[in-house]
């Protein structure tokens, strides 16, 4: 568990990990395989789904299979806010310029300003699909230890890919504690890092200047390391994950079906989806 | 993506798989690339450590600007354009991951990252190693150079591709992200200055993290049958 990290809004990967080892519940037990290609699926339902309701189901569903992990749900609704401020962002002018009734409308200095019904749908759509992937993509990684994600990541990607994920995986708990350290250090001393914008420029870089030449001095030691212990650009597998189960085929296959009918109403108009 | 990252959903199926292809190429030149050159090990290592102080650093939130530091105009004149390159995708994979961005859309984030990283990359060594501008100048002129192209270019992607769902015109499309762009700038020279702050705080206490990307051209030209 990390003892400190300096947001609320991005998931701490320890905390993952902490959930991923110590979790009991179904979704731990479930096939990682079966996890992952369901992961795909839900991604691939939400690109090509354009129907709120459907799309409001598919959340739910992804909700549920965040519950049945015995996952916090408090920490959920904190992590929410990154995925929410960025569909926000991108989509805050839509709600005003997309044609369609007026739902609310502000006159401003003479200029009306009109929120539109397809404006505030869109935004919507947008916030409900970025939630349904970012929640199940939460509950995967916090339900599948590290062992099995090592043995996925050598299964299905390039070598070169799979080591530096893996590496950065090792290196990350050690990069963000030396962070937290620092910023401890620097509140400490002074209380608050808010200072001018000059001081704060300079601050930061040297925070950051440091982490970088931390990381270029680590990765040489432990690359000489790798390179004496016969480093051959391979992970230790020390476990196997096994192929999915009848059940997991049973839910993949679901999603195979639900993807082909979302699919075919998108392109080829079918009724009654 | 700069500072906005795109969620899933946000693009249509079609532009999600062309930006997928397109990354998917340009990740292969960059494993090419570096199959090509020496001391893989050491260059993997480095690597995974770009990417983890990247990530590191996009949880630290600066509390004055209220914004986080993106690093990859950095890491590519740190690590060079190849590295950097599998750098920034492990960086997108980690972060969809967390729901910093989504999963379908990796593809149009990690293209928009190598410009980020190769802009950087090659804007810094031009101005430092041929041109033999001063450190601070150079890595704030790269990195804003760098952040300023992205910025642009997400603009005209998302105008091109169009958000799903919307009904809006191209050109209508774009005029509605003027807002997104303008504080993608914004941001864009904030971090060129950290950017400039932090190289010369790496050239005064490790330079020798910076000899390879400040050598001039003709020397590197040189020097590369030699170390090969």
């Amino acid at each position: 568990m990390s003892r400190r990290t300096y947001t609320k809004h991005v998931p701490d990967v320890r905390m993952i990990t902490h959930y991923a080892d110590s979790g009991s519940s179904i979704v731990h037990g479930m096939n990682p395989w079966t996890k992952a290609v369901m992961l795909f699926f839900v991604v691939a339902l939400v690109t090509v789904v354009t129907d709120l309701i459907v799309l409001l189901a598919i959340y739910v569903f992804t909700l549920s299979f965040y519950i049945c992990g015995r996952l916090p749900i408090r920490l959920l609704v904190g992590w929410y806010s990154l995925p929410l401020v960025f569909v926000v962002t991108l989509v805050i002018m839509f709600i005003f310029t997309e044609p369609g009734d007026e739902v609310a409308s502000l006159e401003l200095w003479s200029t009306k300003i009109a929120v539109t019904d397809n404006g505030l749908i869109l935004m919507v759509k947008l916030v409900v699909r970025a939630l349904a992937v970012v929640t199940f993509s939460l509950a995967t990684f916090m339900t599948t230890r590290y062992n099995q994600v090592v043995y996925i990541a050598r299964r299905t990607m390039p070598a070169v890919i799979a080591s530096m994920f893996l590496l950065t995986y090792r290196f990350l708990f050690v990069t963000s504690d030396e962070l937290t350290s620092v910023l401890d250090t620097l509140h400490s001393r002074n209380g608050n890092l808010v200072r001018g914008i000059t001081r704060q420029t300079k601050l930061f870089a040297g925070i950051f200047g440091h982490a970088f030449i931390h990381a270029f001095e680590r990765a040489e030691r432990i690359s000489k390391a790798m390179e004496s212990r016969g480093f051959d650009g391979g992970f230790p597998i020390t476990e196997r994950v096994s192929r999915p189960s009848a059940s997991g085929i049973a839910a993949i296959s679901v999603s195979i079906a639900i993807l082909a009918v979302a699919v075919a109403n998108r392109y080829f108009g079918l009724r009654g989806w | 993506m700069a500072h906005i990252h795109l969620e899933d959903g946000a693009l249509s199926p079609i532009w999600v798989l062309f930006w997928w292809a397109v990354a998917a190429a340009l990740i292969a030149f960059a494993l090419y690339s570096m199959r090509r050159e020496p001391a893989s090990v050491k260059r993997l290592t480095v690597g995974a450590m770009c990417a983890a102080v990247g990530i590191a650093a996009f949880m630290v939130t600066i509390p004055v600007f209220g914004v986080h530091l993106n690093l990859t105009p950095l890491i590519g004149i740190l690590a060079g354009p190849a590295v950097g390159g599998i750098a920034v995708l492990v960086i997108n994979l980690f972060s969809a991951a967390v729901g910093h961005g989504g999963w379908g859309v990796i593809g149009v984030n990690v293209v928009i990252n190598l410009i980020e990283v190769m802009v950087g990359y090659y804007a810094y060594r031009s101005l430092k190693g041929s041109l033999r501008i001063g450190r601070f100048a150079s890595g704030f002129s790269a990195a804003t150079m760098a952040l300023v192209a992205s910025a642009i270019i997400v603009v005209v992607i998302i105008a091109v591709a169009g958000i799903q769902d919307s009904h809006l015109e191209e050109e209508e499309t774009a005029h509605n992200l003027v807002f997104i762009a303008a504080a993608n700038l914004i941001m864009g020279v904030i971090e060129g200055f950290i950017t400039a702050y932090i190289l010369t705080f790496i050239g005064k206490v490790k330079p020798d993290l910076l000899v390879e990307v400040e050598r001039p051209r003709k020397d590197s030209e040189e020097a590369q049958p030699s170390s090969s």
